[in-house]
């Protein structure tokens, strides 16, 4: 049984050879493919990411842009909204004022014109009276009155129409 | 032939007797056994790079990309940083050859090489090169022997100190050699004793020697896959201990 820890130097030797040849061939046959392409692998994964994060921040900043823009367009869209609805209400109230000007103004006319048509009556209605007056007056006249006393007559009635 | 007879017989190395022009060739159950696992690793990992389209080669090949992960992202960068790539090939060969050495004893009629303390001591003693060679190459020689004294130290400790700390790394690097040895010599000595107790019971009586032979099996079936997972542990252990040793001399205190 103590064979088994004593060395057996020319086994050693052979071993060192055996394993150390093994990592050389093993390097140069094997691993050396093996990693690369691991490591091929490992670097087109890692740009892919970078590719993707890009692509993301990007994406990411346009849609930031975009916000903005939509955000502009949002606040313009209200101002623009507001403005109108200022406008249209300043507009609406010139409309109604003017109207109301124009209606009171034609209101005016109309009371005017029949203030004037009026008048316009009454001189007509006093004129025929009065020509109706005077003719019934000459036609007394004629008849048997002198000029004062018709005069008189026609005055006391033009005091009674304007008493009516 | 009594027990330990049987015993050595199963598990010590055995010389072919191979001679050249007087000079001995170390043709041995051992070196044969390494050889085939070299060739057989050689071969295998080769067909395995030259990434075959079938279906065994893609899973092989995804296989062998996993391990060498696991080789460099869970031993060798944790312990040597990114100075440790350099020696991948290195450490993916070395868990290989030891994983696969130790499983070679499970095949019949082929022996587990690394329950050879010349086999150990010879993986052992190219680990103890590779951590001389990280020492000089990342430090030169000054700087590799400065590492051996621990920062802080006293003037006056130094002479003390640096033939301890040599005589550690050099302890240390034994220490890989005898626990590998010894975790593979022990368990196929187990192994042996159990299939003895079949006869050296039926010595007593052949009854007695039927009745021992299922638990026996048993048992042995039971060793054989510890032995499995001491083979991988053990593997696993010679590499990262190495890349430990290595680590710490890449970077010194």
């Amino acid at each position: 049984m103590e064979d088994l820890l004593k060395p057996d130097y020319g086994v050693l030797v052979l071993t060192v050879c055996n394993f150390l040849l093994l990592v050389y061939l093993l390097k140069k046959f094997a691993w050396n493919r093996i990693i690369g392409g691991l490591e091929k692998r490992e670097q087109q994964i890692a740009d892919d990411k970078k590719q993707a994060q890009d692509a993301r921040s990007a994406a990411e900043t346009i849609k930031r842009e975009l916000d903005e823009k939509l955000s502009q367009i949002s606040d313009e869209a209200a101002r623009r909204m507001a403005e109108a609805v200022k406008i249209g209400e300043t507009q609406k109230e010139q409309i109604i004022s003017a109207a109301r000007e124009q209606s009171e103004r034609l209101l005016e006319q109309a009371k005017a014109q029949i203030e004037a048509e009026k008048n316009k009556a009454l001189c007509e209605v006093r004129d025929e009276i009065a020509r109706t007056a005077v003719l019934a007056a000459s036609k007394v006249v004629q008849q048997q009155m002198n000029e004062t006393s018709a005069k008189s007559v026609v005055d006391r009635v033009l005091e009674e129409i304007k008493a009516k | 032939m009594d027990v330990a007879e049987i015993i050595s017989h199963h598990i010590l190395d055995h010389d072919w007797g191979v001679t050249l022009s007087g000079f001995r060739i170390p043709v041995t159950t051992h070196t044969v056994t390494l050889l085939a696992v070299s060739l057989v690793l050689l071969l295998g990992l080769h067909w395995i790079s030259l990434g075959r389209q079938s279906r065994a080669g893609r899973l092989l090949t995804t296989l062998m990309e996993e391990y060498v992960l696991f080789i460099r992202d869970g031993i060798v960068l944790p312990n040597m940083g990114k100075e440790g790539k350099t020696f991948l090939p290195y450490f993916c060969t070395l868990f290989l050859f030891v994983l696969c050495s130790a499983l070679a004893g499970l095949i019949p009629n082929m022996k587990t090489a690394t329950a050879n303390i010349s086999v150990t001591a010879a993986l052992a003693l190219c680990s103890g090169g590779l951590i001389l060679y990280c020492g000089l190459k990342f430090h030169g020689i000054i700087g590799f022997l400065k590492g051996f004294i621990p920062s802080g130290t006293p003037g006056w400790l130094v002479p003390l100190i640096f033939p301890l700390e040599v005589v550690s790394m050099i302890i240390k690097v034994c220490v890989l050699a005898i626990r590998l040895f010894a975790n593979m010599l022990s368990g196929h000595m187990v192994l042996i004793c159990l299939l003895l107790i079949i006869f050296v019971v039926g010595q007593m009586h052949i009854a007695a020697g039927a009745g021992a032979l299922l638990p026996a099996m048993g048992l042995e079936l039971f060793m054989t896959c510890l032995e499995l997972l001491v083979a991988f542990l053990q593997a696993y252990v010679f590499t990262l201990l190495t890349s430990i040793f290595a680590g710490s001399v890449i970077h010194t205190h």
